[in-house]
């Protein structure tokens, strides 16, 4: 089957199915219209002439000679010609290049156990660390009280029982309330 | 005229059927047991009732019967094309090697299966008397049609189209035991001997 996309050639006829298929609608779907443009707008395609049969006395000469009569507006479009059948669609659908493939680059965390890519780090302990740091950071918000407030000297952080060494002399020092997390190496 | 039991029988056998099954040693109305009332649930799909299959004791030389165990989850917002390519990668894996490749698959489907595996896992070893929770394997992942649902979607220029808004279901299967060895795929020698074989197979019908 070939589509025949008319390009409007007659403006009053495109709203003469656009008013049809609003009354269409109104009579169909009352609470629909409510505020809203007409659902079913008309797609002016193959069909068109013939859903408007009380106008042929005007288009009967348009649609008599619809192929040969419209000579610059016509575009062929491609179109299936025929319905692919469930076996066709099986075959196409369950190729081995469409499955998914299994993944072989699965390694256990030596760290935590879990499971993680190779390439990538380990999400358990990505989190557990990203933790500690959103808790460092809120430390450091409350010493500087603001923003553009961050000191030019680096920034040491201390765990429980720990003093600062002759290392860390001049630096800032960013205190935390619990024991130092094994992942986490003193200097 | 149906064969209908004439006056006295007739009212007789309305009797019977108007009284209940049991009545209680007590002789008060209790409510009854044997009446099955679904309270909850409007159907109770044929998936969930397998699990409710009772064999009958083994016999003390038969070898064990593996351990069975059907789980599955009803109206999945995923579509069920996309899921069973999830299902088909899973099938006839160790449960271990199918929860890794799920928690590193992109699909959204993903998450929703590996659940479903995790919730089955468990009902495994606390209810179907399963030792290790290791020692399981996929034998059957299948996925179904769920509820669709029509949506009207807007394009430009006052056009409508309607969407299908669709669900799917995701049904498995456990086995207790290692997973079977993947079939050798067939060679061409297996083609041909299988033909010859046809060939020998053939006999002559209606004859003495």
């Amino acid at each position: 089957a070939v589509l025949v996309l008319v390009h409007s050639p007659v403006p009053r006829l495109r709203a003469l199915l656009q008013r049809c298929w609003g009354r269409l609608e109104r009579g169909l779907w009352p609470g629909v219209f409510g505020g809203q443009s007409p659902p079913w707008g008309a797609a002016l395609a193959v069909q068109g002439p013939a859903l408007v049969p009380h106008d042929g006395i005007s288009d009967a000469g348009e649609r008599s000679a619809e192929a040969p009569g419209l000579p610059g507006s016509v575009v062929w479009m491609a179109a299936p010609k025929h319905r692919r059948t469930i076996e066709v669609n099986r075959c196409r659908r369950r190729h081995p290049s469409k499955l998914i493939e299994i993944k072989r680059n699965i390694d256990v965390c030596p760290e935590c156990g879990n499971l993680k890519q190779k390439h990538v780090l380990c999400g358990y302990c990505y989190a557990k660390v990203k933790e500690e740091t959103r808790l460092i950071r809120m430390e450091i918000h409350k010493k500087e009280g603001g923003p553009f407030n961050a000191p030019t000297v680096e920034t040491v952080v201390l765990y429980e029982g720990e003093k600062p060494t002759e290392k860390d002399e001049g630096k800032r020092i960013i205190e935390r309330a619990r024991k130092r997390p094994s992942w986490f190496v003193q200097n | 005229m149906p064969p209908f039991p004439s006056g006295a029988a007739w009212a007789r056998g309305l009797l019977s059927w108007a009284r209940p099954e049991r009545w209680l040693a007590s002789g008060s109305l209790f409510p009854l047991s044997c009446i099955h009332s679904s309270t909850s649930l409007q159907k109770i799909g044929k998936w969930e009732k397998k699990n409710r299959i009772v064999y009958p004791p083994q016999l003390p030389g038969e070898p064990r019967r593996p351990a069975e165990i059907y789980h599955c989850r009803r109206e999945i917002k995923y579509s069920k094309d996309k899921m069973w390519y999830l299902a088909k990668l899973i099938k006839g894996m160790s449960i271990d090697q199918a929860l890794a490749q799920l928690e590193f698959s992109d699909k959204k489907g993903a998450k929703v299966i590996k659940e479903v595996l995790l919730e089955a896992q468990e009902m495994a070893v606390r209810k179907h008397n399963v030792e290790f929770k290791s020692n399981l394997h996929i034998a059957e992942s299948q996925t179904g049609r769920g509820r669709y649902v029509k949506r009207l979607r807007c394009h430009g220029k006052g056009m409508f189209g309607m969407m299908k808004i669709s669900r799917c279901h995701y049904f498995v299967k456990l086995v207790e035991g290692p997973p079977p060895p993947p079939e050798p795929p067939r060679t061409g020698f297996d083609q041909a001997k299988e033909y010859v074989q046809q060939l020998r197979n053939r006999t002559l019908v209606h004859t003495l």
